[in-house]
C-alpha cells in the first residue's frame, strides 16, 4: 500500500491509458493484411510488398509478394522463433540468433523487434507528463520507465496516444542511458475492417542520418478463423 | 717510420694472435649477417605470399567499401577510370573482384564465409587459384591404404602425421612426407593412386563453385555437392543461391582457408543483385619490388578521382605489417643477444692480447718509446684486424646468402607440421644483398673500436717497473 502511496496520483490512469490504446492495437484474435514496406535510404529507396497473417501476438506468416526477386519468400514466426523458406535455393532455414539484429529485408525493423513483443502495460511504469497536439489530434503523452525485473530491450518510452480514440500516433524509444534510439510515428488514420486506425507508420533510427522504414497498410481483415496449423513450416511453402 | 706501418708489422710479428683475433670479428660478422638476412627474408616470403594470395599490392575501390565492406559500397568501375589504369607503365592488367559475406549451409551445418566473386581466368595472375586446386587428399581413407602399400617406414610415419592434409602440389607432399628424391617416382605413383583428387575450375557464366578446403572439410563435402548460399544483397535484397562445387582449393593461410569461397564475378553479381558492379579492381603489376610499387601508387593515386580509392598493400594488411612488425623487434633482440655475445668474444681476445704483451709494452716504453705513439700503433692494429675480419666475414657471407636466396631452406616431416600448425609456411628464405650488409659490418666495427679501447687505457697506465717484471 505504501508504494502504491508515493507512486504520482495519475499513475492508475496513465496506465489504463496505456492498456486499452494497446487492446485497440492488439487485442484482435487475428488479422490478415496486405502492406508494403518501404526502406528509405540517403541514396536509394526501395519497396517491399507483403501479406501478413497473424492471430494472437505469438504466431504469424508473411508472404513476400514483390518486387519479383523476392517473390515467394515466408516468414513465420512461432513463438519466439523465426523461420525463413527461400524458393531459388528450396531451402528452409531458421534465422540463427547471429541475424536477430539484423534489419528484416534490409529494413530498420529488426527481426529481434518482430519477435521480442514484450507487454506495454505489464513491463513498465506509466506516467501522463502532459499533452500535445498530433497529427491534429489531441494526444496524452505518456512516459513509460521499464521496472527494474523485466527484460525488456528499451530504458524508457514516451508515447502519444489519441485521447479520443486512443490511438498510438507517435513513439520514442530511449536506451538505458537514456538516448533516443529510434521515433515511430502512425498517421492516415482510417477505418479499415470496420476499424479506426493509423496505416502508415514509420520508423526513423535516431543515429543514421537519412534512414527511415514506411509501412503502409493497404487492406487489412479482422478476426477471420485461421487454423493452428496454417502457421506450420509446411504452409510456409505452399501458401499463396 | 710511420705508425700505420709499424702497425702492420706487428701484426705479422704473431701471426697466430692476428689470427684469433681477426677470427673472432669475423665469426661476428658472419653470424649476424647469415641470421639477419634469413629474418629479413623469411619476413619478406611470408609477406609476399600473404599479398600475393589475397590482396595483392594496389587495390582501387569505392572509398566508402574499405570503411564498411557492405555490399552496398559496391560500384560500377567505368572504361575510363580502367583504361586509365591500364595505361600506366606499370601495370599489366586489372582484375576484378567482389567481396561479400554470406551465410553456407550444407545439410545441419551453417557457417559465415567470405565470397569472393572472380575472373576465374585474370585472377591466375595474380592469387593463382587454379593452382591451389587440391591435387591429393591425405583422407584416412587413402592413409590406411597407403599404410598397406610397399613404402619406407619413415614415410609411413609421416603419413600418420600429416592425415587430413591437402596438397594442391608434388612438392609439398614429398617435402611433408620427407620423400627421397630416388624413390620420388614410386612412391608418388603409389600416393596418386590412393590419395589423388579430380578437380574440375569456375568459369566465367557457368553457376559452380570453388570452396576452400578446411571449408569443405567442415561442412563435409567435394565435388560435385551442392552449397546454399544467404546473405544479403545490393540494397536489402535477399541474396540466395544453390551452386554445385566445382573444386576444393588449399589457401596457404589457415584463417583464409577456412572461409572462402569463390564464384565467378558474374555469378557473384548476379547472386547479389548487383549487375555490373564491383568491390574492387587489383592491379597486376609488371614490376613488385617495393620501389617501383610506391612509385606506381604514386603516379596512379595522384590521378585518382573520388569516389575511387587507392589502397597499397601496407594499408591493406594492417595487422600483418604490425604482426611482422613486432616479429621484426623480436629478431632485433635476437641480434643485439647475438652482438653481445660477439663483444665478449673480440673483447676477451683484446684482453688476452693485452695481456701477452705487457712485458712488450714496458720494454717499449723503458727504451724511450712515448706512449702516444704505441697507443697509436695499437689502435691501428686493431682497425687492422677488424677490417681483416669484416672483409673476411663478408666475403663469406656473401656465397651463403646467395644460396640460400637461390635455394630457400624448406622444412619437412615434423618441423613442416609444426610451421603449419602456426599458420606459417615452413620456409625459411635469405634476403638478398641490401643494407642490412653495412649496418652489420659497421656495428661490428664500433665493437672492435670499444675493444681496441681497454688496450688503449691499459697503455697509458702502464708502469714501466711493474710491466717489465710480468
Amino acid at each position: 500500500m505504501a508504494a502504491i502511496g508515493i507512486l504520482p496520483v495519475h499513475s492508475q490512469n496513465a496506465a489504463e491509458i496505456i492498456r486499452i490504446a494497446d487492446d485497440k492495437f492488439n487485442g484482435e484474435t487475428s488479422s490478415v493484411g496486405t502492406m508494403s514496406m518501404t526502406i528509405v535510404r540517403p541514396t536509394w529507396e526501395r519497396t517491399v510488398t507483403f501479406k501478413n497473417w497473424a492471430r494472437e501476438n505469438d504466431y504469424a506468416l508473411t508472404l513476400i509478394t514483390g518486387p519479383a526477386r523476392e517473390k515467394g519468400q515466408t516468414f513465420l514466426k512461432r513463438g519466439t522463433e523465426m523461420w525463413n523458406w527461400n524458393p531459388t535455393v528450396n531451402r528452409l532455414i531458421k534465422l540463427p540468433p547471429s541475424m536477430m539484429s539484423q534489419g528484416w529485408m534490409g529494413s530498420d525493423y529488426t527481426n529481434d523487434d518482430i519477435l521480442r513483443e514484450s507487454s506495454i502495460v505489464d513491463d513498465y511504469i506509466h506516467e501522463i507528463i502532459g499533452e500535445e497536439v498530433i497529427e491534429e489530434r489531441l494526444c496524452y503523452k505518456i512516459k513509460m520507465t521499464a521496472k527494474e525485473e523485466s527484460s525488456v530491450i528499451w530504458g524508457s518510452q514516451i508515447r502519444w496516444i489519441d485521447k479520443q480514440d486512443y490511438l498510438f500516433l507517435k513513439a520514442e524509444l530511449y536506451d538505458e542511458d537514456g538516448y533516443l534510439v529510434r521515433t515511430e510515428t502512425g498517421s492516415d488514420v482510417k477505418v479499415m475492417d470496420g476499424r479506426l486506425i493509423p496505416t502508415r507508420l514509420e520508423l526513423i533510427p535516431a543515429d543514421e542520418e537519412g534512414y527511415k522504414t514506411i509501412v503502409v497498410f493497404e487492406t487489412l481483415e479482422f478476426n477471420k478463423p485461421i487454423d493452428d496449423s496454417f502457421f506450420s513450416q509446411q504452409n510456409m511453402k505452399r501458401v499463396r | 717510420m710511420k705508425n700505420y706501418k709499424y702497425a702492420w708489422r706487428n701484426l705479422w710479428r704473431n701471426k697466430r694472435r692476428t689470427a684469433i683475433t681477426a677470427a673472432s670479428v669475423f665469426f661476428a660478422v658472419y653470424f649476424a649477417l647469415v641470421m639477419r638476412s634469413m629474418q629479413l627474408g623469411t619476413y619478406d616470403y611470408m609477406f609476399k605470399s600473404i599479398i600475393e594470395s589475397y590482396s595483392g599490392y594496389i587495390q582501387i575501390q569505392n572509398k566508402e567499401f574499405w570503411e564498411d565492406k557492405i555490399v552496398d559500397n559496391a560500384m560500377e568501375f567505368s572504361q575510363e577510370i580502367e583504361s586509365g589504369l591500364m595505361s600506366d607503365e606499370n601495370v599489366k592488367e586489372t582484375i576484378p573482384r567482389f567481396e561479400s559475406f554470406a551465410l553456407v549451409s550444407s545439410g545441419s551445418r551453417t557457417k559465415g564465409v567470405m565470397v569472393m566473386g572472380i575472373d576465374p581466368v585474370k585472377e591466375n595472375l595474380l592469387s593463382g587459384v587454379e593452382g591451389r586446386l587440391v591435387k591429393y587428399n591425405l583422407s584416412d581413407d587413402a592413409v590406411e591404404k597407403l599404410m598397406n602399400e610397399n613404402i619406407p617406414e619413415p614415410v609411413k610415419k609421416n603419413l600418420e602425421l600429416f592425415r587430413g592434409d591437402l596438397y594442391s602440389g608434388d612438392g609439398r607432399i614429398q617435402l611433408d612426407l620427407r620423400i627421397k628424391d630416388k624413390d620420388a617416382d614410386e612412391i608418388m605413383q603409389v600416393i596418386k593412386e590412393h590419395a589423388s583428387v579430380e578437380n574440375g575450375y569456375i568459369s566465367m557464366g557457368e553457376e559452380g563453385a570453388l570452396v576452400g578446403g578446411r571449408l569443405a572439410q567442415y561442412l563435409g563435402l567435394s565435388r560435385g555437392d551442392s552449397i546454399v548460399l544467404i546473405g544479403q544483397g545490393y540494397h536489402g535484397t535477399t541474396a540466395a543461391g544453390i551452386y554445385e562445387i566445382k573444386g576444393i582449393v588449399h589457401v596457404g593461410t589457415p584463417d583464409i582457408d577456412s572461409r572462402i569461397i569463390y564464384l565467378p564475378v558474374d555469378i557473384c553479381q548476379e547472386l547479389y543483385s548487383a549487375p555490373g558492379m564491383l568491390t574492387s579492381l587489383v592491379l597486376h603489376l609488371g614490376s613488385n619490388d617495393d620501389k617501383s610499387i610506391d612509385e606506381t601508387i604514386e603516379r596512379i593515386g595522384n590521378d585518382l578521382e573520388e569516389p575511387y580509392r587507392l589502397l597499397g598493400w601496407k594499408e591493406m594488411n594492417e595487422t600483418v605489417v604490425s604482426q611482422m612488425d613486432a616479429d621484426n623487434k623480436s629478431g632485433m633482440i635476437m641480434i643485439g643477444i647475438l652482438y653481445l655475445v660477439i663483444a665478449f668474444g673480440v673483447f676477451g681476445t683484446v684482453l688476452m692480447m693485452t695481456a701477452e704483451r705487457r712485458r712488450e709494452f714496458g720494454v717499449l716504453i723503458s727504451i724511450g718509446m712515448q706512449k702516444t705513439k704505441m697507443a697509436s700503433v695499437m689502435i691501428f692494429e686493431m682497425i687492422y684486424m677488424g677490417l681483416i675480419g669484416i672483409a673476411a666475414g663478408v666475403a663469406v657471407a656473401l656465397p651463403s646468402i646467395i644460396y640460400g636466396y637461390y635455394n630457400p631452406i624448406k622444412f619437412s616431416s615434423d618441423l613442416a607440421k609444426m610451421f603449419e600448425d602456426y599458420g606459417f609456411e615452413p620456409i625459411m628464405a635469405f634476403q638478398w644483398i641490401d643494407t642490412y650488409f653495412l649496418w652489420q659490418s659497421v656495428v661490428v666495427a664500433i665493437i672492435v673500436f670499444i675493444a681496441a679501447l681497454y688496450p688503449v687505457r691499459k697503455i697509458f697506465r702502464l708502469k714501466e717497473v711493474n710491466a717489465l717484471k710480468a
